[in-house]
C-alpha cells in the first residue's frame, strides 16, 4: 500500500498569473506562490504548474511524488467525458493540450481539474459570503465575464460542463455578430476591453485601463461614471436574466472588475427597476483569491476523504 | 420489543427489489424474480406471498416452451393502489393510473371560469366520476398530484403568481383539494410536471439534462439537471416571462406581466399582429393561420416571435448548457414554430443544442403529474425508512456485581 500523503496542491491558473498554494488536510495554507503564466501557453503552461507544485513541496520539505491530491483551476470549459479544456481564449494553445492527462502523469489519478469559476464559486461557499447558500452565482467580471453555479447545494456544471460560460449571454450585442461568435455578446459589452472602448468612444483620453476609469470616475470625471452606469445597466440585465432563469438567493461578485464597490453599488441600485423581485447580491469576501482558495478546499476534501475513510461510518446518537 | 437484528431494514430492502423488479419485468416467474433481485429463492418467495396476501400482485399465467414445469407469472396488481394525475390550465384534464405505472382513464373539460373554489370543486366532481366509471372507489386513490401554473413555494406550498387562473392565489389548495379527495395531495409547477412527463413518457427518455421551453398563453421553462428538478430559492427559477428579452423591460406592461412574455405570450402574438396593422384576430393560432396563407403581417410577427423565443433558448443554452431542449406549449410545439426556432438558434446559441417538439402536447403536464404521483406511492410503500435511524440501544441490564 502506498504512503497516504500529508499535503495537497492547488493552483488557479488565470491568463496572466499562475497562483499556487501547498496546504494540509485541514486546508491551511503552508507555502504559497503567484508567477507570471507562461506565454507560450499549452504544454508549458502545464510544465509550469507542475514546476511550481515540485517548489511549494521543496519549501515546505515533502516530497513532490508524495502530494497525491491535485485541484488545477483552469479558465475554460472541461468537457465531463474527456477532460479536455475548451473556451479558454486568454490561454494559448490550452484546447489542444490535454492538462489532466500530462498532471496525472505526474501526480497520478488524484488530480482534478476544474473550471476556475467554479472553483471561485466553492471558494465563497465554504469560507467567504456564501456559507450556508444552496443556490447561489458567483459572477466573475474582468477580461472577461463567466458564471460558477451552485445548484441545490452542488456545483452545477451542464451537459458539456459549459455551464456558466456566459461571455456568450445574449445579453449586449447583437448576439448574431460575427463579433459575438468569438467573443460572446455579453463580454462585448461588459469586457474590460468593451470598457475602456466606450470610454473612449464618448470623448475619454485614449490608453488608459479599468483600474483608470475606476479612478477618473472617482475624482469626478462625469465620462468615466458615464461609462460605468452603462456597464452596470448590462450587467444588471445579465443578474436579471439569470434569476429569472434560476432563482438563486445569492448573487456573488468577483473579478477584477466585479469586486469594485463602484460597479456592483451601481448595479445594485439599477436592480429593482430591471426585475420585480428583490435579488440579492454581495461583493467577493475571497477577493482574487477565491479560485485559489476554492481549489485548497476542493484538494483538501479530497486528502481528509484519503484520510478518514471511516468518515461515514455508523453513528450512534 | 423483542430484538430482531436488522429484520426490518432486510425486509424491506427485499421488499423494494422485488417491487422494483414485478415493476420493469412483469410477467415474471419467481425463479426469475430471484435471479435478477439476487435475492434467494425462499425469500422471494415469502415476498411474493405477502404482496399476494395485500393484493399488490397477481398471477397472470404460466411460462410455456420450456421442458419440465411451468411457473407461474407474476405481475403488479392495480388493486395495489391508485395514483391521479391533475393539470390545471385553461382546462382541467384529470388522469387515473394503477401503481404499475398503467394510465387507465382519463378526462377533461373547460376550466370553472370563476376560478377559485370552482374550479378545486370541478376537480373534484371529475376525479370521483374518473374513479367510478372505472369501477376503483375514491378511497383506493392513494396519491394525488395537481400541475398548476404559477409558482408553487417550496416552503409554504402556496401557489403565486399565477395570473391565468383567478382567486387561486388566497386559497389553501393542498388543503382543500386533499379534504375533497381523501388522499393527500401535491402540487408541482405545470411546467416541471411536463418536463417530467417528456421524461418519462416522451421526447426526452434517458436525457440527464434537459430544458422544457412553454410557449402558449404563457411562457415558462422547466430545468431537470442531473437527474432532478431544479426549483430556485423560492420555487421561482424557470420564470422567463420575466427574461429581459424583446423590449424594455423598464416599462410598465414589461415589468408587471414579465417583459418576454408581454411579446410572446399568446396575447402579445395578438397584440402585435394589431400593432403591426393587422385586421381583427382573436387567438394567437387565428395569426399562425394567416401567416400560413401568407399575410405579410402575420409572416412577420410570427418570425419575430421565433426570434425572441430563440433568444430565451440562448440564455438558457449559455447558463445551464443542457444537452436538449424541448418546445412545448400551445405555440412551442408546433413543428413549423420550432423550425423557424431552431434556424435562429444555430446563428445564435454559442455552442449547438438539440431542439425537439413536445411529443405529449396538452397531455406533457397531467402525465408528469402522474409520474410524480406514483414516486410518491412508491415511496411510501417501498422505502427503506429504518435505515436512517439509530441502532437501536438495548434495554437496561441489572449488574450483578453491583
Amino acid at each position: 500500500m502506498t504512503r497516504e500523503s500529508t499535503h495537497c496542491f492547488a493552483a488557479d491558473l488565470g491568463g496572466t498569473k499562475l497562483a499556487a498554494a501547498m496546504a494540509d488536510a485541514h486546508g491551511q495554507i503552508v507555502a504559497e506562490l503567484t508567477e507570471p503564466t507562461d506565454r507560450r501557453g499549452g504544454a508549458h503552461v502545464a510544465e509550469q504548474i507542475a514546476a511550481s507544485a515540485h517548489k511549494l513541496a521543496q519549501a515546505v520539505g515533502v516530497e513532490a511524488t508524495r502530494v497525491r491530491h491535485v485541484m488545477v483551476g483552469v479558465p475554460g470549459a472541461i468537457d465531463p467525458l474527456t477532460g479536455r479544456v475548451s473556451l479558454t481564449p486568454n490561454i494559448e494553445g490550452l484546447q489542444d493540450f490535454d492538462v489532466l492527462d500530462y498532471l496525472r502523469g505526474r501526480f497520478g489519478p488524484g488530480v482534478e481539474i476544474e473550471n476556475d469559476v467554479n472553483l471561485a464559486m466553492l471558494g465563497e461557499q465554504t469560507l467567504g459570503c456564501a456559507s450556508r447558500c444552496r443556490n447561489a452565482a458567483f459572477l466573475a467580471l474582468g477580461t472577461g465575464a463567466g458564471l460558477g453555479l451552485l445548484i441545490d447545494g452542488k456545483l452545477f456544471r451542464g451537459a458539456r460542463g459549459s455551464a456558466g460560460e456566459i461571455a456568450d449571454l445574449p445579453v449586449g450585442r447583437d448576439p448574431t455578430s460575427q463579433a459575438a461568435a468569438t467573443s460572446g455578446a455579453f463580454e462585448l459589452e461588459v469586457g474590460s476591453l468593451a470598457i475602456v472602448e466606450r470610454y473612449r468612444r464618448q470623448g475619454g483620453a485614449a490608453a488608459v485601463t479599468v483600474r483608470d476609469i475606476f479612478r477618473l470616475a472617482h475624482e469626478g470625471d462625469e465620462v468615466a461614471a458615464a461609462v460605468l452606469d452603462t456597464t452596470s445597466r448590462w450587467v444588471a440585465l445579465a443578474v436579471a436574466t439569470l434569476q429569472s432563469l434560476l432563482d438563486l438567493e445569492l448573487i456573488v461578485f468577483g473579478g477584477s472588475i466585479g469586486v469594485r464597490p463602484e460597479l456592483y453599488e451601481r448595479v445594485r441600485r439599477a436592480l429593482p427597476s430591471h426585475f420585480s423581485r428583490p435579488i440579492t447580491i454581495a461583493p467577493s469576501k475571497l477577493g482574487d483569491r477565491a479560485g485559489l482558495i476554492g481549489a485548497v478546499c476542493a484538494a483538501a476534501r479530497a486528502l481528509r476523504q484519503e484520510r478518514e475513510p471511516a468518515e461515514h461510518a455508523l453513528h450512534l446518537t | 420489543m423483542p430484538f430482531q437484528p436488522m429484520a426490518s431494514v432486510t425486509r424491506q430492502l427485499s421488499r423494494r427489489s422485488v417491487f422494483e423488479a414485478l415493476l420493469h419485468r412483469s410477467p415474471i416467474s419467481r425463479a426469475d424474480l430471484a435471479k435478477v433481485t439476487g435475492l434467494s429463492k425462499q425469500t422471494t418467495s415469502e415476498v411474493i406471498d405477502a404482496f399476494a396476501q395485500q393484493g399488490l400482485v397477481r398471477p397472470v399465467g404460466r411460462t410455456s416452451g420450456n421442458v419440465g414445469r411451468t411457473a407461474v407469472l407474476y405481475e403488479l396488481s392495480p388493486e395495489g393502489g391508485h395514483v391521479l394525475g391533475i393539470d390545471l390550465g385553461a382546462r382541467v384534464t384529470v388522469t387515473l393510473g394503477d401503481i404499475a405505472g398503467r394510465v387507465l382513464a382519463e378526462t377533461d373539460e373547460p376550466t370553472d371560469s370563476r376560478g377559485g373554489a370552482w374550479a378545486l370543486e370541478q376537480i373534484a366532481r371529475l376525479a370521483d366520476r374518473l374513479a367510478r366509471d372505472n369501477h376503483t372507489h375514491p378511497s383506493r386513490i392513494r396519491s394525488i398530484v395537481l400541475a398548476t401554473p404559477g409558482v408553487v413555494n417550496p416552503r409554504t406550498g402556496a401557489i403565486e403568481m399565477a395570473p391565468n387562473i383567478t382567486g387561486l392565489g388566497h386559497l389553501n389548495v393542498v388543503g382543500l383539494l386533499s379534504e375533497k379527495l381523501g388522499s393527500p395531495v401535491a402540487i408541482e409547477n405545470d411546467i416541471n410536471l411536463a418536463l417530467l412527463g417528456e421524461i418519462w413518457h416522451g421526447c426526452a427518455q434517458n436525457v440527464a439534462n434537459v430544458a422544457f421551453l412553454a410557449l402558449g398563453t404563457g411562457v415558462g421553462l422547466g430545468l431537470y439537471v442531473n437527474g432532478q428538478l431544479v426549483r430556485g430559492e423560492n420555487g421561482a427559477a424557470g420564470e422567463i416571462g420575466y427574461l429581459p428579452i424583446g423590449g424594455d423591460p423598464l416599462q410598465a406592461e414589461a415589468r408587471l406581466q414579465g417583459c418576454l412574455e408581454y411579446q410572446v405570450g399568446a396575447h402579445g402574438i395578438v397584440r402585435r399582429y394589431h400593432e403591426a396593422g393587422g385586421s381583427e384576430v382573436e387567438s394567437a393560432r387565428e395569426v399562425f393561420e394567416r401567416a400560413q396563407a401568407g399575410d405579410p403581417l402575420a409572416t412577420g410577427v410570427i418570425e419575430e416571435t421565433a426570434r425572441l423565443t430563440a433568444l430565451a433558448a440562448a440564455t438558457v443554452v449559455a447558463t445551464v448548457d443542457p444537452q436538449l431542449i424541448v418546445l412545448g406549449g400551445s405555440v412551442g410545439a408546433r413543428t413549423d414554430f420550432a423550425d423557424k426556432v431552431a434556424r435562429v438558434l444555430l446563428r445564435l446559441a454559442p455552442r449547438p443544442v438539440e431542439i425537439r417538439t413536445s411529443t405529449l402536447g396538452k397531455r406533457a403536464g397531467v402525465v408528469g403529474a402522474l409520474s410524480v404521483a406514483l414516486n410518491k406511492l412508491h415511496d411510501e410503500l417501498f422505502s427503506v425508512a429504518d435505515l436512517a435511524a439509530a441502532v437501536p440501544l438495548p434495554p437496561p441490564r441489572v449488574h450483578a456485581s453491583r
